[in-house]
């Protein structure tokens, strides 16, 4: 239970300062690290294959694009945040945890409890057979963000030699 | 084949980038024309199927072994898969030209096609876990598209978007999540029994609450609007229609009645609730329309009314109102893409989209003129263009049901829409052209013909109202009701 809540806490930590840290490769990597974080929580909760997507595409896949992303940028303008949106953030975290806290724990207790077991099969099967079209919408997705940072980062002076 | 509508799209925008390095212009706009004229005409080739056998089911083979990849075609998700088809088709035809200044093509189109597998997808899935996925596909897609001129206004739309559409997709994945631990299921039909077996009416109540919010702020329902009128009206007109014409309708309304009428059933209540925000949006749209300067931004707020009013039919549940509400839905994806290329064909003739500076226009530019006016018309209701149907067919629904009230507030919305429309057609088309507009031209040959294409596809549909209604309407609002049906059987 203690290493569970270390876990938890580690994950909304390390969420909170995918936002709030201004150097963005540190910002990646925390959001990486988090992403690990839930990886290991779902591996605890019996779903390995869930704790595989979410290492293998946000820790691993998803960190890869972004920092590529930012390796693609050059140190341009100084951007100044709005006040406002620097506080709306902390605001809004600390809303969600004490809604979360207060509803999700009394609406837990009245879902009724999944028939438990282990996930059916191996991942194999579980990616190839049952959830064959997910793979397909996540080849969509990922192909959308390659595509995304191809057309946000492109040159716009090669735009004009057409 | 039905796969086609997924593999397709995302076949051609796989390669696009690669067969940019080799023609920046011809072969983009070839291959992106072709691949969705071929989804069109494969959505006309699949409704007689339908039409005799009302459902197909087609499962794929790999190398002799069947992969778990499962689609059921039925008269409503035909129906979207030709709505989208035919207005991305025209839209393509129109970014021939309007691109031109744009560059970059292949990536655009590469986008662009990715968006529309994601909503073919989402059209065609029946998993609650592949819903949110394709959502997502189309709404990556979407984010850079809006962005896609780089200049600040697009950058700041596109991160407004991105932040409210995050919350929305954050919203329905917590309630898939939810629903998921109750059954342990994700399939539509699965769903509907094991939630039925299960009575948890307390936790399904709050689930049916996110869902309204997670779809309702991707269909910009007032009062989850606030993200349209920035986002639209910033993008290339070419991704401006396909936002308020495609996009909003199939993320946010398919979205929410495909579950609430395939899994979670119609209660009276929620019914109600529905409806009264489908009329709020009507009407409180409506109004925010009518001080508008801006065209886009007009025409984003007149969107959001206009999904009042699909939101209102929908929501009745009436085989009669489901039926209005879906001819609304592809009359106002038809008219309001052509209103927003029309207004990217204004821009591009004049280099401004301010009502106060536009004057005259209508004997300048008579093919952009006509054909904002047939849109115009059409979405405001007027016989016969096709919007009349479908809002007439509504409000009869409406009496019909006996909910004479909410007949009343679409009247009078109609007569805003009407009013509004207007303010349109005199401030750019009708008066004395103004000494500066004196020279303008008509817009480039690809970006006129798309509106004409479109233009004659409003007065088509109206004049062929019969037929078209019960080869395409009907069958669509029948698989729908069956829905309700079902899950009404089953006891929720």
């Amino acid at each position: 239970m203690a290493i569970q809540i270390i876990l938890l806490c580690g994950l909304v930590i390390f969420s909170a300062l995918a936002i709030l840290l201004k150097d963005l490769i540190k910002a990646a990597l925390s959001l990486a690290v988090a992403s690990l974080l839930l990886g290991i929580i779902f591996f605890r909760l019996a779903a390995p294959y869930a704790a595989v997507f979410e290492i293998s595409v946000v820790a691993g896949l998803i960190t890869v694009l972004f920092i590529l992303t930012i390796a693609l940028t050059k140190k341009g303008d100084e951007v100044t945040e709005a006040r406002l949106v620097k506080l709306a953030f902390p605001v809004f975290l600390i809303l969600f945890l004490i809604i979360d806290g207060l509803v999700m724990k009394s609406l837990l207790q009245k879902i009724p409890a999944l028939p438990s077991g282990p996930e059916a099969g191996t991942f194999g099967e579980v990616l190839w057979k049952q959830r064959t079209f997910d793979l397909v919408a996540q080849v969509g997705v990922i192909l959308a963000g390659v595509l995304a940072v191809l057309a946000l980062f492109r040159k716009k002076e090669e735009d004009k030699d057409e | 084949m039905v796969f086609s509508f997924i593999v397709i799209p995302l076949l051609v925008a796989a390669f696009l980038p690669l067969v940019g390095k080799f023609s920046k212009k011809l072969l983009p706009d070839v291959l992106t024309n072709a691949a969705l004229a071929f989804l069109v005409f494969n959505s006309i080739l699949l409704v007689k199927p339908i039409f005799n056998q009302g459902v197909i089911v087609q499962n794929l083979n790999w190398l002799g072994e069947r992969v778990n990849l499962q689609v059921a075609l039925d008269g409503f998700n035909l129906f979207m898969l030709f709505t989208i088809s035919l207005v991305s088709l025209c839209i393509s035809l129109f970014s021939i030209d309007y691109l031109e200044h744009y560059g970059h093509k292949s990536t655009f189109y590469a986008l662009f096609l990715v968006m529309i597998a994601g909503m073919n997808g989402l059209v065609l899935v029946p998993d609650l876990f592949s819903v949110y996925l394709f959502l997502e596909v189309a709404a990556v897609a979407s984010y850079a598209l809006v962005a896609f001129g780089l200049g600040y206004d697009e950058l700041e739309a596109s991160f407004k978007y991105l932040m409210l559409s995050v919350v929305a997709s954050a919203f329905a994945l917590l309630s898939i999540t939810v629903i998921f631990g109750m059954t342990g299921s994700l399939n539509f039909q699965a769903v509907a029994q094991g939630l039925q077996d299960l009575q948890a009416r307390l936790v399904l109540g709050v689930c049916v609450a996110f869902f309204i919010m997670g779809f309702g702020l991707k269909a910009a329902l007032v009062p989850f609007h606030a993200w349209l009128p920035d986002a639209h009206p910033s993008a290339p007109a070419p991704i401006s229609a396909m936002l308020s014409g495609l996009l909003i309708k199939v993320s946010g309304i398919y979205a929410l009645f495909r579950i609430i009428y395939s899994v979670i059933g119609l209660t009276p209540a929620l019914s109600q609730l529905l409806m009264a925000l489908g009329t709020i949006s009507m009407v409180v749209a409506a109004l925010l329309a009518l001080g508008q300067k801006d065209i886009k931004r007009m025409l984003a707020y007149s969107s959001i009314s206009q999904v009042g009013y699909i939101v209102l039919g929908l929501a009745l549940g009436t085989p009669l109102g489901i039926a209005g509400a879906l001819f609304h839905l592809f009359n106002h994806a038809v008219a309001k893409g052509l209103l927003f290329l029309n207004s990217g064909s204004i821009q591009h003739i004049t280099g401004t989209r301010n009502l106060e500076e536009l004057g005259g226009l209508g004997k300048m530019v008579p093919v952009t003129a006509g054909t904002n006016l047939v849109g115009a018309l059409s979405i405001a209701g007027v016989p016969p263009l096709a919007g009349f149907w479908s809002k007439l067919i509504i409000i009869m629904a409406l009496i019909q049901a006996k909910e004479f009230g909410y007949a009343l507030v679409a009247i009078l919305a109609s007569i805003l829409t009407l009013w509004y429309y207007l303010l349109i057609q005199r401030k750019a088309f009708f008066g004395r052209v103004a000494e500066k507009w004196s020279q303008v031209r008509e817009a480039p040959f690809w970006m006129s013909a798309a509106n004409v294409v479109l233009a004659l596809v409003c007065i088509l549909v109206g004049i062929f109202f019969t037929p078209i209604f019960k080869t395409w309407i009907s069958p669509a609002a029948e698989a729908l009701a069956r829905g309700i049906q079902q899950v009404l059987m089953w006891g929720l």
